[in-house]
């Protein structure tokens, strides 16, 4: 069922993301909904759960641009298994755990999106994208990541039941 | 232990190899239907969301009185001093149209075929500048096509489906346009900034920049018909130890809140690439 949802929601947030969210940009950037969902789900769902999530996230995010598919899709994969690996060595996902890992995960997540649209031959200059959209990029994510865990938390809870933790 | 971390090791290579697997393809263009098909209820979705989008930020405009009070006030200013103004370009107007119907000469905007199209949704890649729009290949869009506005330029479609079409905007870093100054006829090169303004680079040293000037499309190369605006020069810069000057150009349009744009789908780019190849 966790994995089915993932569909319908990742849905809603690609299509908000690609019309409302832009006009409440800073500088070059704005939260990414896509991302912040699948972060938020596989804080607290099975690594394969997860990966179906970074699929699905990544394939719809790139649909709804002019980059390639799947240039999303490979740093959501990398953070899905990060976060699993990262699960494992403490006790419960906490406030700080939530802020460190939106951290890295926004920075490593645009980067690589970055790489690979300059690998496709994409002319983007790199030192006004990391100043202009990945930096207020991960601000804006850090700032909208609680909100919309606390939803999908909730979410999940009714989805899957305590039971479905960690199987 | 062993068995788990290498269960997870293989994944993590089969699920990179897939990642890596469709971003070759879809860079090599193979899986364009389908993404194509796939797009389409996305792109229906996000066009509802948009028209909402648009109206929400139409509505906190409402509320900033005094900024729309100071506008009103600076545009009557503009109004009056363009209102002079105008009157002598119609004078010059009726001067040349008058020529004109003599030489039996029609200028190219006033042949222009368009089709208007609703913009549905924005690059979701917020390094890359882009609109999708809902219509196709059935309403007679091709790939290339100009894509303007009544305040002028909003770039070339880049991609073609159906039923919709994406378009890359002037101010995408990739896109690189002829551009001239309307004042001194002096030509350039105009490239998107991921800030969303405009630069116009390889302006000639000696020809006069002004703040104010307009720039418009040049025509050379092809890829545009002539005369279309593209904006306006904010500011010049120009070092000594440089063969060429440069000017910051701000389009007059607001592409966060584009809504509706039109297509001149009468204008078929001209392909000198073939020339290119000639030793």
């Amino acid at each position: 069922m966790g994995s089915y949802i993932s569909l319908p929601i990742l849905m809603l947030a690609a299509a908000l993301q690609a019309s409302i969210v832009p006009q409440f940009g800073f500088l070059g950037g704005r939260p990414d909904l896509v991302f912040l969902c699948v972060v938020a789900w596989a804080f607290n769902a099975p690594l394969r759960q997860a990966l179906v999530w970074a699929f699905v996230g990544g394939i719809l995010q790139d649909l709804l641009s002019a980059a390639p598919t799947g240039v999303s899709v490979i740093g959501l994969v990398l953070i899905a298994f990060a976060l699993d690996l990262f699960r494992q060595q403490v006790y419960r996902v906490g406030l700080i755990t939530i802020i460190v890992t939106m951290l890295a995960g926004s920075l490593v997540q645009q980067v690589l999106v970055m790489g690979l649209l300059l690998v496709s031959g994409f002319d983007i200059p790199i030192i006004t994208s990391l100043g202009y959209v990945v930096f207020p990029t991960v601000v804006y994510n850090l700032a909208a990541i609680l909100p919309v865990y606390v939803v999908l938390r909730w979410l999940q809870k009714r989805v899957a039941g305590r039971d479905a933790f960690f199987t | 232990m062993r068995t788990w971390r290498s269960n997870r090791t293989v994944l993590l290579v089969v699920c990179l190899v897939i990642g890596l697997g469709l971003f070759m393809t879809s860079r090599a263009g193979l899986l364009a239907p389908v993404e194509n098909i796939v797009a389409i209820p996305l792109n229906f979705i996000s066009g509802i969301f948009n028209r909402i989008g648009i109206g929400l930020s139409e509505g906190a405009d409402w509320a900033d009185m005094e900024t729309l009070r100071q506008r009103n006030a600076d545009l009557e200013e503009a109004l009056a001093k363009f209102q002079s103004e105008l009157v002598d370009l119609r004078e010059i107007a009726s001067d040349y149209q008058r020529l004109a119907d003599l030489l039996e000469y029609t200028t190219a905007a006033q042949n222009q075929r368009v089709v208007a199209a609703d913009v549905v949704n924005v690059d979701l890649n917020a390094q890359l500048r882009t609109i999708v729009i809902n219509k196709g290949t059935r309403d007679g869009i091709t790939v290339g096509m100009p894509v303007v506005t009544q305040q002028g330029l909003v770039g070339r479609v880049m991609d073609v489906s159906a039923n919709a079409a994406r378009v890359l905007l002037v101010t995408d870093p990739t896109s690189a346009i002829s551009g001239r100054l309307q004042t001194t006829r002096a030509e350039g090169s105009v490239i998107g900034q991921l800030t969303g303004n405009l630069r116009m680079t390889y302006i000639a040293l000696e020809a006069e920049v002004q703040e104010g000037d307009l720039v418009v499309t040049s025509g050379l190369g092809g890829n545009l018909p002539p005369n279309m605006v593209i904006g306006q020069v904010t500011s010049k810069r120009q070092f000594e130890f440089e063969l060429f000057q440069e000017a910051e150009v701000r389009s007059l349009i607001d592409f966060d809140t584009l809504e509706i744009v039109l297509v001149v789908t009468n204008f078929q780019p001209i392909d000198i690439s073939v020339f290119e190849d000639t030793p």
